[in-house]
């Protein structure tokens, strides 16, 4: 009976019994309750999508932010008065020399004009530009977000353009500080340096970001006609280049064509944004972290609540010789399949039906219409994080489980 | 005929359990020689030690002190991995509760020992021939849900059989099973130690099994009180 065998024999690990835990967990799959199956992997699947959902929401709200303030505050590049100097003299050369550069597709100067506005009565301070609208419309997208009216022409003289933030009226987030109701047509008091006049609300405009909606614009055709002085002068130039992310390169160009010109980058340029998305990118971190330990809490459960409903099975396959490694892979594999299935799952929800929806239906913030942004590398190295940590929240209940005396496994003590 | 040689040696075995702080003790000093071929049936009252004698010769337990010896070789330290290996390798055990996965088919449950030594067609074809052995072909791709108690323990003893043990450990594996069933069960062990020369080693409360048997012991509070 026994002669090919010695109780002396040595006991080996062969590849062939590695094929044990693949063959339970198949059946496992193929004939467990199927309920039980699907609920699992929907919790792996939503454990993963709060992890994408979050990070790629954050990422959408630094990425409008970003590009609000890009196209309607600062340009890529935003070139500055040189300390000492109240403004950048002889404008119009230096945004011609500006357009010349390598990698810039517009350039428009601005002008900051200390000047009041007053509305029926409402005396409002807010940030008045002059520029030239012609160079404005190549260089902002703030000409496309007109609410109603029209935006400035080069010849306009008695002209100004108001943000909806300063036009006010109902529902308007800022409307206690706001004229409370202008309208296109409607005429405001500009006062400067003693010198009023009477400027013609041509149009509203509502790009969706704060900041840019409290501003006004005038035509420096409408500067010049009261203040000759300012004449060819800017308080700043705004740059727009041909590729975001390649500022700094344009700024070498930029340095070389204008020497001694004060070039900063829109991060630089970006002020309180700069905080306000330096505290988006710290708060998901920490959700972010959160969120790793959730899913792996999550994952822990499933997997210890599932061996201990089959410690009498794990005691019963040691006891006739089922080596404790392999029924304690058997729990590590399904911990390995059940979160590869929930990312796989939870990714095509993301992206065919969430993605989808949030572009259809942004969050309105007052930074802009946000909708979800997905970092790939970010998303890649979440997904093996998840995994990884499935297989670590798998590993620790098989290992306990294994190294229990097989008969209080069987007793289910 | 079958030479007949010493399979395993039990010398004053010794195991005691402890409760919180009391003490039980279950076996006190057992010694006992089963032979090729050997069909001993177990007995006692519940509690007299009979199980955890049984757990001891199976490789499921540790006694405190005392030896046991399978073909001459000392056993008893043996390290867990070849224990293990002697489990799958030499000896066969059946539970009193059948203990069958329950994701698993007739024809799965017994080719799963198996499957740690051969490749799945050779464990199918072994596997399918011990399942007719015990009665079951035709049954071979049924969950054990959809089997009766006897069936069930007849998969139970086929896998126990799957790798050819020298020796098969049986603890009451008729307790849960109606007459008709029991009846085939025994009949099966006693076809499995006198036509297939199977050594069976069988824990029993029942006094008709008891005469199944070519050996018989009774254990009462952990010492053997009668042996024929």
């Amino acid at each position: 009976m026994s002669s090919d065998r010695s109780v002396t024999d040595q006991p080996r690990i062969s590849i062939i019994e590695r094929k044990i835990p693949f063959y339970l967990i198949s059946r496992h799959i193929l004939r467990g309750n199927k309920w039980t199956l699907s609920l699992v992997i929907l919790l792996m699947s939503v454990a993963f999508i709060n992890l994408i959902f979050i990070n790629s929401l954050f990422n959408g709200i630094v990425l409008a932010s970003d590009e609000q303030v890009i196209a309607t505050t600062s340009g890529n590049v935003t070139m500055q008065t040189t300390p000492g100097q109240m403004f950048i003299p002889n404008a119009p050369e230096v945004v011609k020399k500006i357009d010349s550069t390598p990698g810039v597709v517009a350039a428009s100067a601005r002008t900051l004009v200390p000047a009041g506005l007053v509305y029926n009565g409402i005396q409002g301070s807010f940030q008045i530009m002059a520029i030239q609208p012609s160079e404005e419309r190549n260089t902002t997208n703030i000409s496309k977000k007109m609410l109603s009216g029209a935006y400035l022409s080069d010849s306009d003289t008695d002209s100004i353009v108001i943000g909806r933030q300063i036009a006010g009226g109902k529902g308007v987030e800022m409307n206690a500080t706001s004229f409370k109701g202008a309208k296109v047509g409607d005429k405001v008091l500009f006062t400067m340096n003693g010198q009023s006049k009477l400027l013609r609300i041509k149009g509203i405009f509502y790009t969706k970001y704060f900041e840019a909606d409290r501003q006004a614009f005038i035509s420096n055709a409408t500067l010049d006609a009261m203040q000759p002085s300012y004449g060819d002068v800017a308080t700043t130039v705004i740059v727009k280049t041909d590729k975001k992310g390649d500022e700094n390169q344009v700024i070498k160009g930029l340095r070389k064509a204008l020497p001694g010109g004060q070039f900063i980058t829109w991060k630089a340029a970006s002020g309180l944004m700069k905080s306000v998305t330096s505290s988006f990118l710290t708060i998901n971190a920490l959700l972010t972290t959160v969120g790793f330990i959730i899913a792996a809490v999550v994952i822990f459960i499933i997997i210890y609540v599932d061996i201990s409903n089959k410690r009498r099975q794990i005691g019963i396959f040691r006891a006739i010789g089922i080596k404790s490694y392999l029924v304690g892979s058997t729990y590590i594999l399904q911990s390995t399949i059940y979160s590869m299935v929930g990312v796989a799952i939870g990714s095509a929800i993301f992206f065919a039906i969430i993605i989808p929806y949030f572009k259809l239906h942004p969050f309105k913030i007052p930074l802009g219409d946000v909708s979800l942004y997905v970092d790939y590398v970010d998303f890649l190295w979440r997904a093996i994080v998840v995994i990884v940590v499935s297989i670590l929240a798998g590993m620790l209940p098989a290992i306990l489980a294994t190294r229990k005396p097989i008969l209080d496994e069987i007793a289910g003590r | 005929m079958v030479e007949t040689t010493e399979i395993i040696t039990v010398k004053d075995l010794v195991k005691t359990y402890h409760l919180g702080e009391v003490d039980v003790p279950a076996l006190r000093g057992v010694s006992l020689h089963i032979k090729n071929s050997d069909f001993l049936v177990i007995t006692g009252r519940n509690g007299s030690g009979k199980s955890t004698l049984l757990h001891q010769l199976g490789l499921l337990d540790r006694p405190d002190s005392g030896e046991l010896l399978l073909e001459g070789e000392d056993v008893t330290l043996m390290h867990e991995k070849k224990r293990t290996s002697l489990r799958l390798r030499y000896l066969g055990y059946i539970f009193q509760e059948f203990a069958l996965a329950d994701e698993l088919t007739a024809l799965e449950n017994v080719m799963l020992p198996a499957m740690m030594i051969d490749s799945v067609s050779t464990c199918r074809t072994r596997a399918l021939a011990v399942l007719e052995l015990v009665g079951l072909k035709g049954l071979e791709h049924h969950q054990p849900n959809r089997l009766s108690g006897g069936e069930q323990q007849k998969v139970a003893i086929a896998r126990s059989l799957i790798n050819d043990p020298v020796v098969l450990f049986a603890d009451e594996p008729t307790a849960n099973l109606d007459s008709i069933a029991a009846t085939e069960v025994m009949s099966l062990f006693t076809s499995l130690n006198t036509e297939h020369d199977r050594t069976v080693v069988m824990i029993t409360h029942e006094q008709e099994e008891t005469r199944l048997g070519n050996r018989f012991i009774r254990l009462a509070d952990g010492v053997i009180v009668d042996e024929q």
